[in-house]
């Protein structure tokens, strides 16, 4: 039976359009110690990489997910007849870092901390799914109050929220910028 | 653009009044816990006197910040009898949003990075499963046929419109609760079905409203099992298990 841990986990992960989380197939593989599960993932990883796979086995938001190997682009694109997948804009990436490092954040917050209105780029996120609504703040108003997703773990490759930049990294970059002595200029 | 100031990037280059200032902080090469009012005021104000009219739809948050920076510089101006304390500088509020905006600006920045190589990798996207768990391959009607569907009924509703007293009054929002929560109980929703239950015709209009809506924004799909069969509406499932 152990040899087939690991085409079992492939399969599943296969079939699965979300990050398959390891509790969920611990719960199913009843046969294997959670330590088996993981030690083969960690196998399958390596055997996808090893071979140079056009598709990848990657842990993100919290589970495992099979995703395309990023040199396969052009071909996967023209297959799709896709152009090209559109980059988040600089207003909507503002407003979902704001969002994901106060959350859940009201609609007010978010345009405070930005100084700008921000109903408009919460309205792409929400479209993109890359935010949601997850209920109403009990103060006057009761506004909506925002988090990000899954999707939105997803889409920058983060594991979990533990995973978005810290506060070293961000220190590092503005120790960067405050040094550099060219002229600034604002993103795009 | 150049002029005396060096080089002018056009207002709508920024994201807002933080981000020029945080701009011009930079550019002047100054301490932001300890920001010249004066100099950046009036390099702030040069920003948007370089425009011919502000829009106030989408620039008036920068006539508020620099009305901000005129109050600061006046609070700072004011004679005091003793020497300021560092919780009453006058800055000190402004400076903190700018320094939580600055954050957030660099954590976009490396954010940018990630998003650069993640946009070349594809994941699979499944069509959304039906109601039932042997479900024949459903299809996705258009915006026609359901309009087609719709106008059918309210032909008929509309003769039937005239035995009903005035229901009670919806509004969107009410009525997109309401078709969440019944499509939540029941999994789907028979649209046939669904119109004719309303007791009115303002009632259906605008639960075809709200419908279109829900679909619009990929909350809710429609589809048949086969052309001319019933159209049934379900959620989307949500991506998050």
């Amino acid at each position: 039976m152990k040899t087939h841990i690991a085409s079992i986990l492939e399969a599943l992960i296969f079939v699965s359009q979300d990050p398959v989380t390891l509790e969920k197939l611990a719960d199913l593989m009843s046969d294997f110690t959670r330590e088996e599960i993981e030690q083969a993932l960690e196998e399958l990883r390596s055997k996808f990489d090893v071979r140079e796979s056009g598709v990848r086995l990657v842990r993100s938001a919290g589970g495992w997910l099979f995703e395309t190997a990023p040199e396969i682009d052009p071909w996967i694109r023209r297959f799709l007849r896709h152009d090209r997948k559109s980059r988040l804009s600089p207003a909507a990436l503002e407003t979902l870092s704001s969002i994901a490092y106060n959350q859940p954040a009201t609609l007010a917050e978010i345009s405070a901390l930005r100084g700008v209105d921000s109903t408009h780029s919460l309205k792409t996120l929400l479209q993109k799914k890359l935010v949601k609504i997850t209920g109403r703040r009990k103060s006057p108003g009761k506004p909506l109050i925002y988090r990000t997703t899954h999707r939105f773990l997803t889409y920058f490759g983060l594991d979990s929220l533990k995973d978005l930049p810290s506060q070293e990294e961000i220190a590092k970059i503005l120790d960067e910028e405050k040094n550099d002595d060219s002229i600034p200029k604002p993103e795009e | 653009m150049e002029n005396s100031y060096g080089y002018q990037v056009s207002l709508e280059a920024f994201q807002g009044p933080l981000d020029l200032l945080l701009f011009l902080i930079r550019k002047k090469k100054v301490d932001i816990h300890d920001i010249p009012i004066a100099i950046i005021t009036r390099e702030y104000l040069d920003y948007l006197e370089h425009k011919d009219r502000i829009n106030l739809e989408n620039e008036g948050e920068f006539l508020l910040v620099a009305a901000l920076l005129i109050h600061i510089k006046s609070q700072m101006l004011l004679p005091r009898e003793a020497a300021l304390e560092e919780e009453k500088d006058p800055r000190r509020a402004l400076v903190e949003r700018l320094l939580d905006y600055q954050n957030i600006k660099a954590a976009c920045s490396i954010l940018r990075e990630k998003e650069k190589g993640r946009i070349k990798s594809w994941r699979r996207e499944f069509p959304p499963r039906g109601p039932a768990p042997d479900d024949t391959d459903f299809m996705e009607v258009s915006l026609f046929d359901l309009a087609e569907m719709f106008f059918a009924l309210m032909k008929r509703q509309a003769r039937r419109d005239i035995r009903v007293i005035k229901g009670k009054e919806y509004s969107l929002k009410e009525k997109t609760r309401e078709l969440i929560a019944l499509l939540r109980k029941n999994g789907y929703l028979d649209l046939r079905e669904y119109f004719e239950s309303q007791t009115s015709l303002n009632e259906a209009l605008l639960a075809f409203l709200c419908l279109l809506h829900l679909i619009k924004n990929r909350v809710v799909m429609a589809a048949q099992e086969s052309l001319f069969s019933p159209i049934k509406a379900w959620l989307r499932p949500e991506p998050e298990t």
